[in-house]
């Protein structure tokens, strides 16, 4: 239900409206002022709210923030992508395509496992950066960087290659804007589910004060009393 | 030099001034704005974001004119004209300085002393309704519609109590001249007051400064735009420079209406107590009383701004309770007072 409008009396001085106006032209002069000298200040951003992006980049990412694919390496450097295409399964946009090879004699040192990708495509103009190729990896291969300017001048240059994807992996090393290890997800145990007689009982309790000056009139009123305060309490917990 | 040439040179100056404030004034708006809520506004254009409304210019000139299938071409295209031309025509009777002397010629600072003012002022204030019901209706869209229809609405409720409250300045001066009120106003009264309009028409200032923002079209009197209701109002359905003569319309409206205020309440060239064309030249005086002049009106143009980011649109029906009920019974007292002061005064 709705909340119930509660009409203030104005006194007369509000009523009148002018005082009013002037009180809020005075709050607004003192963000104007505030903002005015803030906007004269020296560091980086000046507005508490703005960032002056191109210039300033000192803004924070959330860690959980999905840029820019790349293609992981363990820490022996070695590939992890096994190419069981998960990712491309999951993908709902259908912007990956994964190319098995399998791994020769003497390759061990490259990749972590007997089977790899012989060429791994992603789409960015397809990509929607769902993040479920990440989600969906068995080996946490493919990840979502920080990386966000994607612009680019021609088509050819947002189509992203193994080479391009293990480029990123390296440069966002070097840069340190790896992701943290994700923490294990703590398992929330579904609330228990209230037991059927219990709801009844409380309703009862709560209809009872409102019952109590009609008891003499039967059981029907108390019943339909006792409905009208269900609602009542249905309309104050809507709040 | 012959007295047309003068005349020629008074418009074009003041025409170009006025332009140049109406452009300045975007770019004040939307920055004002910002610092108001918190943000930085457009600084990207030139220092300051100076250059901002010549980039505004620029792309609303470029851009294509888009004719709606439906719309009725003849009143599409007249609203924006109808609704720019009086707010330029408005200026040709505001004195804009006192007078300056060149070459042995005395000549004052507007471009005609008009005995009947501020008549034409309301005449032609009154036509730029004309724009936004023709725009309005020319579109031929929902919103468009209920744009126009508010503004006529509105203007029957405004248009009443702006008169009202001019007639009682006719009363306290006893001329239609705006040049003859703006020099009615030099020294003080009663000994310490300034000889301002203000001063002996406080209640009349307020009443006239009401109906000015609604004819302004401005916060919170801005129903026939409401962007959160209408969408834009009256401008939904135009484009390119046609929105751009609507926008730059409003803002030549506002510097006119500044002006105004400023030469019937707050004395125009005027500094109270001082007389300072005493100290100077026939031309130096010239230049520093148009100075003083805008000094005042910019004054007025930045309470526009700074009242529409503070406070929240009227609704419909109370622009129009405020109007009948107030402002309207409020007017005709105010000027039983001001007849009634001037008859024990005689």
């Amino acid at each position: 239900m709705a909340k119930p409008v509660v009409k203030k009396e104005y006194t007369l001085g509000e009523r009148i409206y002018l005082l009013e106006i002037l009180k809020g032209m005075a709050l607004t002069w003192r963000h104007f002022v505030f903002n005015v000298k803030a906007s004269f200040r020296p560091e980086p951003h000046t507005v508490p709210t703005c960032w002056q992006y191109p210039e300033d980049r000192t803004r924070e990412i959330s860690p959980i923030f999905r840029g820019l694919h790349m293609l992981c390496l363990d820490e022996k450097g070695r590939e992890k992508c096994i190419a069981c295409g998960t990712c491309a399964k999951t993908c709902p946009a259908h912007c990956i395509t994964v190319k098995k090879g399998k791994r020769k004699e003497g390759e061990e040192d490259k990749y972590a496992s007997k089977m790899y990708c012989a060429s791994f495509d992603i789409d960015l103009l397809h990509c929607i950066f769902c993040g479920f190729c990440q989600e969906a990896c068995p080996k946490e291969a493919i990840v979502l960087g920080r990386e966000f300017e994607l612009a680019q001048y021609t088509r050819e240059e947002c189509h992203l290659d193994k080479q391009k994807l293990l480029a990123n992996y390296r440069k966002a090393k070097e840069e340190g804007k790896l992701r943290p290890p994700r923490k294990a997800v703590p398992v929330v145990k579904p609330p228990p589910k209230p037991e059927a007689g219990a709801p009844k009982t409380t309703e009862g309790k709560a209809g009872k004060p409102a019952v109590a000056g009609k008891a003499k009139k039967g059981q029907v009123e108390v019943k339909k009393a006792a409905e009208k305060a269900k609602g009542a309490g249905k309309a104050e917990s809507g709040d | 030099m012959e007295g047309w040439v003068i005349a020629i040179i008074k418009v074009v100056f003041i025409w170009a001034w006025v332009l140049l404030i109406a452009t300045v004034m975007t770019w004040v708006e939307r920055r004002g704005a910002a610092m108001m809520q918190d943000r930085l506004g457009p600084n990207r254009a030139g220092p300051f974001g100076l250059f901002q409304p010549l980039a505004d210019g620029i792309k609303l000139f470029t851009k294509e004119e888009v004719l709606p299938k439906k719309a009725h071409k003849v009143l599409w295209s007249l609203g924006p004209l109808l609704f720019a031309l009086p707010a330029f025509s408005a200026y040709a009777v505001m004195p804009f300085g006192d007078k300056i002397v060149l070459g042995g010629k005395e000549i004052i600072l507007q471009v005609s002393n008009v005995n009947i003012g501020f008549l034409y002022i309301l005449a032609i204030g009154s036509l730029a309704v004309y724009g936004i019901v023709l725009g309005g209706w020319g579109s031929n869209n929902k919103f468009s519609i209920l744009g126009g229809l508010r503004s006529t609405a509105q203007l029957i409720s405004y248009e009443v109590p702006l008169g009202l409250a001019l007639l009682a300045i006719v009363f306290v001066y006893g001329t239609f001249s705006l040049r003859d009120i703006a020099l009615a106003q030099q020294g003080t009264f009663l000994g310490f007051l300034p000889n301002w309009g203000i001063f002996k028409q406080p209640l009349g200032f307020i009443l006239f400064m009401v109906a000015i923002y609604a004819e302004a079209n401005r916060v919170p009197f801005d129903l026939p735009e409401a962007e959160s209701e209408i969408v834009a109002g009256y401008h939904t359905e135009y484009g390119s420079m046609e929105l751009g003569l609507y926008l730059f319309g409003e803002y030549v409206n506002l510097v006119t209406l500044s002006s105004l205020i400023v030469v019937l309440y707050f004395g125009a060239w005027h500094i109270p107590y001082i007389d300072v064309s005493k100290f100077l030249g026939p031309v130096s005086w010239g230049i520093v009383s148009f100075l003083i002049f805008y000094l005042k009106v910019s004054f007025f143009l930045w309470l526009f701004v700074w009242v529409r980011w503070t406070i929240p649109r009227f609704r419909y029906d109370q622009v129009m309770g405020l109007g009948w009920k107030a402002l309207i019974p409020l007017a005709l007292f105010n000027l039983f007072i001001t007849a009634l002061f001037i008859q024990l005064a005689a």
